[in-house]
């Protein structure tokens, strides 16, 4: 992977100018929000470096590439730095030629920007739930948060569902998609196969708002809680689709590499951010 | 003034579709993220027509236009509905022709949403300072206020233009600017006693055909303020 390089800390010496055609990218190996980044960085197919930061014991120059310290940023080789995690996916989408990941559609693109409204409160709920869990703590009511939002995820997935049909459907088909969206909203079983789906939050195929989602639905799993997918089959089908994309399995993060990681940073290690690189 | 009509409220029937040629936004006469869309139709000179929501009493129908029940939201002749104020702003830039409010230059663009990010904690410090205006506690708050405009006055004396997108007016000033009108009219003032670019800012915006023509009247502000901190339903058309 790009990114398995070692961190850089208090003491490291700034890294050079980023030369002509190639953009840098200032991460961790574990965050979800430059996780973001690095997906958007490969399935667009761009140049780039991966300068990985040190989290928990920041080189001094970092500052002068992020007020806060914060990551992901971008560096481009006119010294132009771009920042908040977001705002870096747009960037580059515009940026750089080849395959659009927001539509061209003013409205699609609205629409896009308007669903990760709905997302907002999912990254802080399962950082609280991780921490909860790391420090023994109960977080019932943190997971009965986090599926709310799960909820309102999977109303969205569904309801796209029925707008993608109802242009097609006869009136008697129509009642039957109810009756199968009634299905759907009720079941916790196996999913409905050769159901016509648009599988993705953007349409048919993968786009910029999946990969916006994408890192935090990743780490359910080794957070200890991908039971918060319980009720809602029409996310969980989507995130199989994401699993099958190239671009999400290139950068898929080993589980027991994370779970190291995870038990080092709890114990306020600052090798953490290094655990799993060779050497 | 924008929006003189009256506005609907809960029982009121679902206006009809938007004809065509025109976009229409539901808004509020005094809401500062409605405001954002007005200014940016008013600029690129979009035929709009303008549906004022009574925000204490809101009609049913209203949560079909948006889920979450807020001004402002566009709503199209093909019935397709937008909203978050700033998502609402760019929508409007990339489908009406004229001038451009947000840069072509990718750069560009995404530092004005840096800037942007930059400005964030200022509406609800704005906010919470206006519901305090009879208490003496608001000394805390105003200095965070400073704290968070001095961030803005550092964006100005390094990139050395009047305006926050270089030296003519673009998206991101007037996606800011509601919140420096109000602080005028409501006396905040002394929040940008520490900020001689800005204050330069506010009198270059005030000069702008859109700005001025969407400036509220201070006493139907002050009035509304007043009604609205009560839950007055008669708060929205203050004025009228």
């Amino acid at each position: 992977m790009e990114d398995a390089t070692r961190s850089f800390g208090k003491g490291s010496l700034p890294p050079g100018p980023v030369p002509d055609g190639l953009i840098r990218v200032y991460s961790m190996r574990f965050c979800p929000y430059a996780h973001r980044t690095r997906l958007v960085l490969r399935a667009k197919g761009i140049r780039h470096e991966v300068v990985n930061i040190n989290l928990r014991n920041k080189p001094e120059w970092y500052y002068t590439k992020h007020p806060f310290g914060q990551i992901p940023v971008l560096e481009n080789s006119k010294c132009q730095l771009i920042y908040e995690s977001v705002i870096a996916c747009e960037y580059l989408d515009d940026a750089y030629p080849g395959r659009k990941l927001y539509p061209y559609d003013p409205y699609e693109r609205a629409r896009q920007k308007m669903l990760l409204e709905l997302f907002y409160k999912v990254p802080h709920l399962t950082k609280e739930c991780l921490v909860a869990l790391r420090c023994g703590r109960e977080c019932a009511d943190l997971k009965l948060a986090l599926r709310q939002e799960f909820c309102n995820l999977e109303e969205e997935r569904q309801e796209s569902v029925s707008a993608h049909q109802r242009s097609f459907l006869s009136p008697l088909a129509q009642e039957t998609q109810i009756k199968l969206k009634a299905y759907l909203r009720n079941s916790t079983g196996p999913e409905i196969l050769g159901y016509q789906n648009t599988i993705f939050f953007g349409g048919d195929c993968i786009s910029m708002i999946d990969y916006l989602f994408w890192p935090w639905f990743e780490r359910l799993d080794v957070y200890g809680i991908a039971d918060c997918l319980n009720h809602t089959p029409a996310l969980r089908l989507w995130t199989a689709a994401m699993k099958q994309d190239p671009t999400v399995c290139a950068l898929l993060i080993d589980k027991n590499i994370f779970l190291g990681f995870l038990n080092l940073y709890f114990q306020n290690n600052p090798d953490a951010f290094d655990y799993g690189l060779a050497c | 003034m924008s929006g003189s009509a009256r506005s609907l409220a809960k029982g009121s029937a679902p206006p009809g579709p938007v004809p065509e040629g025109l976009i229409r936004v539901y808004s509020m006469r005094f809401c500062p993220y409605a405001q954002r869309t007005l200014l940016v139709l008013t600029a690129k000179g979009i035929r709009h027509e303008i549906i004022n929501i009574n925000l204490k009493s809101k009609p049913e129908w209203f949560f079909k236009k948006n889920p979450f029940g807020l001004v402002p939201v566009l709503e199209n002749s093909q019935g397709q509905l937008i909203y978050e104020s700033a998502i609402t702003c760019e929508y409007l830039d990339d489908v009406y022709p004229g001038k451009k409010l947000l840069p072509d230059d990718p750069y560009e663009k995404a530092r004005q949403k840096m800037v942007f990010e930059l400005f964030s904690k200022v509406p609800s410090l704005v906010t919470s300072l206006l519901r305090k205006q009879n208490e003496e506690d608001c000394s805390g708050q105003k200095e965070e206020l400073r704290k968070e405009i001095s961030k803005l006055e550092e964006v100005l004396t390094n990139k050395k233009t009047t305006f926050f997108g270089g030296n003519s007016l673009s998206m991101i000033d007037y996606l800011i600017w509601p919140w420096f009108e109000r602080m005028e009219i409501l006396e905040l003032n002394d929040c940008v006693d520490h900020t001689p670019k800005l204050q330069l800012w506010m009198a270059a915006m005030r000069k702008d055909p859109a700005v001025s023509a969407l400036l509220m009247e201070p006493k139907a502000l002050r009035g509304f303020l007043n009604l609205y901190l009560q839950n007055s339903p008669e708060a929205c058309d203050y004025g009228l």
